[in-house]
């Protein structure tokens, strides 16, 4: 235990300080089970019928209690400690929302729906950050209690990828009408009346401006993601203790470089099984091509479907690639002050494995496995972190912090599919 | 301090919420009316006194497995902080020595015939509740809905539909008038006693239109459109103009039983409910359990519309014998067409797919569910998958003029 992290003690200036004596490894244990998680999912589904959906809060709160109490961190279980009726009050606020966005888009009030739809996405960040304060608020460690404690304007100005991506799509779009006049005319025609427009000439410069485009997308996205994560640790306290954050965004890009890499991999794999595959099944049909008419289209039809299918299943392990390796960055280089360092031993190939075994069998028993898929990979993420904690585990002092968050920031992070446990 | 009678004391640590130092604590339970009260006996300073918490103030974790509890349990004291006691079945033996009461969730975790109990009650209340209330509660929320949004949300429907497949009618204006005044007839001879919105007086207009092959529909607020291509096989068929008014009695029934805007709140209750409730199972499930409700409440409505019609064809002394015999018919018709021409078939009816699925129209000669009705009918699952009642059994029930389920009218 004492050779901790004594390659990034020398990187970093103020971690001289990290002595090595008198540091104690505590690994996380998962002490739940699949068999168990079931039982709690399979209560919380059908409280969730026989009550119309309306149980959906105490649901989250029965699932979120599930894997704290049963995570130990040096030894001690977590706590989620958010108020039943905050919880409620926030879905109830959530559902009205939803409901009135449902009339709106569904009688036509193209109005209401754009001005709903933009305060959407101009409060995405505010959405993030009370979600956040929600999370780590609730969250109870020895007592504890984590917090978020980073202002909204932080949080704004954290956002600017959001606001510059909105800006380069507006780049490329007047961009494209200038380098093609006749471009504009037909946006114009369509516009006008539905008569059908000739397509203008595809130049080079129009290409290079629209992969220009999608590469800036991409780096706002993954400086979106760097930004929040960031945020996120420097501003999280335990007691008095803030978080440390070492990563920077170039092992971000990596990180995405990577992924990309296993994606094309992976493409590249299945075309050529799939290639195989239906070579010989065309080889088969081509005998009996009387009858094909029918089911040409049949066929056709099918391999779309089957195509988006394969997309989300050729897509999954790199999904799950950067999961692992950006669960790695973050657990290897984060720390709480000087108190705590995190290491973290999660093998990226079989983290792939694991996830990919666990949607086949999801999708096998149409959603029946996912508690038991759930609980694995949770456990597997859990259990590869080691906490190092120096001076012991009762020196963390507290702020102390009575007020509790409000439940609409959980609420609709659900909506925007963010999960508590994870 | 002497230990309250009939409660063991467990051992504890108390996290007091300022540090994260523990501080040894005895924890014991008391009977309360509410439920077991928490008293906290510090151990660290002596002669202090103890703490006690009321039911309502403490944070009760639940008990997920009776067999295996977990290694360690929190209590959640809220602004006290936290207590952690490693003795966790006698924790719960004491909960349960001091009159816990535990909720339903924690009854089902624990207790096989609860589950069991709860899964039946599910299954039974979700099919009463799909099958008889939500179409109920439509039927109630649409009193509420004005006469101006229906007409809004038609005049976009049909704006929509004449800019992609719908052009305008090749009918000549003189048998266009012809049976727009059949149709003015009926609607003139319509009774007032067969109106389940007795204040819903929509203005009933006919339309005629060409494309979407041998079909008709109604839009919400009254407007109802035939396609040249239904007067057309009607007189190929050499069947009477009373087959033709069949049909628009039919839509006239969709109308005035308001089910566009029933189908627009019951497919809400369904998408929101089933989303919800099994949203957390899989897309595929929820997605698929709430098509095939709304496929449900659609052939309901359809067999709605047909009682509509067979009643107001029986009361106007018209025979609805050859609206049955046009339906077959142009089944029969189209079935034999895919036989020729399946591609371009294809092609079209795809295009044709989007504007009819919109909620606004609610379109009972929907060319594509009836293409091979009569092998589909024989087949309960293609059943479950079709909008419509099986056209041979609809058929036969209009030549005979009445049918089982509209026993009401």
């Amino acid at each position: 235990m004492s050779q901790v992290s004594s390659d990034r003690d020398s990187a970093a200036g103020p971690m001289s300080t990290f002595m090595p004596q008198n540091i104690d490894a505590h690994p996380m244990e998962f002490t739940g089970s699949g068999g168990e998680y079931f039982r709690v999912w399979i209560v919380n589904v059908l409280l969730s019928i026989v009550t119309l959906g309306i149980y959906t809060p105490w649901a989250r709160r029965r699932t979120a209690q599930y894997f704290y109490s049963h995570t130990l961190v040096a030894g001690s279980p977590l706590e989620f400690t958010a108020q039943q009726r905050k919880m409620v009050m926030g879905f109830v606020l959530l559902m009205l929302i939803t409901l009135a966005y449902n009339i709106a888009a569904n009688t036509g009030q193209d109005a209401a729906v754009g001005v709903l739809l933009l305060t959407g996405a101009v409060l995405s960040p505010l959405i993030w950050g009370s979600a956040m304060r929600f999370r780590l608020g609730v969250t109870r460690w020895r007592g504890l209690r984590l917090q978020f404690t980073a202002h909204w304007k932080e949080v704004y100005l954290a956002s600017w990828p959001l606001f510059a991506l909105a800006l380069v799509w507006f780049g490329v779009f007047f961009g494209m009408q200038i380098l093609s006049p006749e471009l504009a005319d037909v946006l114009q025609e369509v516009e006008d009346e539905a008569a059908n427009p000739k397509m203008p000439s595809f130049t080079p410069a129009m290409g290079a401006l629209l992969l220009l485009g999608l590469v800036l997308t991409v780096l706002c996205f993954i400086r979106l993601e760097y930004n929040y994560k960031s945020l996120l640790v420097l501003k999280a306290q335990v007691g008095a203790e803030k978080g440390r954050w070492k990563p920077v965004y170039m092992d971000f890009v990596k990180v995405w470089l990577a992924t990309v890499a296993v994606f094309v991999l992976t493409v590249v794999g299945f075309s050529v099984l799939i290639g195989v595959l239906a070579g010989s099944s065309i080889a088969l049909f081509a005998g009996q091509s009387s009858r094909m008419g029918l089911w040409m289209i049949l066929v056709i039809i099918v391999s779309i479907i089957a195509g988006i299918f394969m997309l989300i299943l050729a897509s999954a392990p790199a999904r799950a690639y950067r999961e692992a390796r950006m669960f790695q960055l973050m657990w290897n280089n984060i720390g709480v002050s000087h108190v705590a360092r995190f290491k973290c031993h999660l093998k990226s190939g079989s983290y792939v494995g694991l996830r990919v075994k666990n949607m086949l069998l999801t999708l096998l028993t149409l959603g029946l496995y996912r508690p038991f898929a759930r609980v694995s990979e949770y456990r597997m993420k859990c259990e590869s972190v080691t906490l190092h904690v120096k001076g012991g585990v009762e020196q963390v002092a507290g702020a102390m912090v009575r007020q509790q968050q409000g439940g609409l920031g959980d609420a609709l992070a659900d909506a925007a599919g963010l999960d508590l446990i994870g | 301090m002497p230990a309250p009678v009939n409660t063991d004391l467990l051992q504890g640590r108390w996290f007091d919420g300022q540090s994260s130092r523990a501080r040894p604590v005895m924890v014991s339970l008391r009977p309360t009316p509410q439920g077991p009260s928490l008293v906290l006996h510090p151990l660290s300073q002596p002669g202090a006194e103890p703490v006690m918490f009321a039911w309502k103030d403490v944070g009760w974790p639940e008990a997920w497995n009776e067999h295996k509890p977990q290694p360690r349990v929190v209590v959640d004291l809220r602004d006290h902080g936290s207590v952690e006691i490693d003795a966790v079945s006698d924790w719960r033996a004491a909960l349960a020595a001091a009159g816990e009461r535990p909720g339903l969730a924690q009854r089902m975790q624990t207790r096989w015939p609860v589950l069991l109990g709860v899964t039946a009650a599910a299954v039974i209340g979700l099919t009463l509740f799909y099958r008889y209330g939500t179409p109920w509660a439509a039927t109630q929320l649409t009193r509420f809905v004005p006469l101006g949004w229906e007409t809004s949300v038609a005049e976009n429907v049909l704006q929509q539909m004449d800019d992609g497949t719908l052009k305008p009618s090749k009918l000549p204006k003189e048998r266009q008038e012809q049976l727009k005044a059949r149709f003015d007839a009926l609607v003139q001879q319509t009774p007032t006693t067969m109106h389940r919105y007795p204040d819903y007086r929509p203005p009933l207009s006919l339309e005629f239109r060409s494309g979407m092959g041998a079909n008709a529909f109604a839009l919400p607020g009254g407007k109802v459109v035939m396609t040249d291509g239904i007067v057309k096989a009607a007189a190929d068929k050499g069947l009477p103009d009373d087959a033709l008014v069949g049909v628009l009695a039919h839509e006239i029934g969709h109308v005035v039983y308001r089910h566009t805007t029933r189908m627009v709140v019951e497919q809400g209750v369904l998408n929101m409910g089933l989303g919800l409730a099994l949203g957390d199972v899989s897309a595929v499930v929820s997605t698929g359990a709430s098509v095939l409700t709304g496929l449900a409440y659609s052939r309901s409505h359809e067999r709605e519309a047909d009682c509509y019609a067979i009643a107001l064809m029986n009361h106007t002394a018209l025979p609805t014998a050859p609206m049955g015999k046009l339906l077959l018919a142009i089944a029969h018709d189209e079935e034999e067409e895919e036989n020729k021409k399946k591609e371009q078939e294809k092609a079209g009816q795809d295009k044709t797919a989007a504007p009819k699925a919109d909620p606004g129209a609610s379109s009972p000669e929907r060319a594509r569910q009836r293409k091979t009705a009569e092998e589909m009918a024989s087949h309960p699952v293609w059943s479950l998958l079709s909008s419509h009642p099986d056209t041979v059994a609809r058929a036969s029930e209009l030549e005979k003029g009445h049918a089982p389920h509209c026993t009401k009218n």
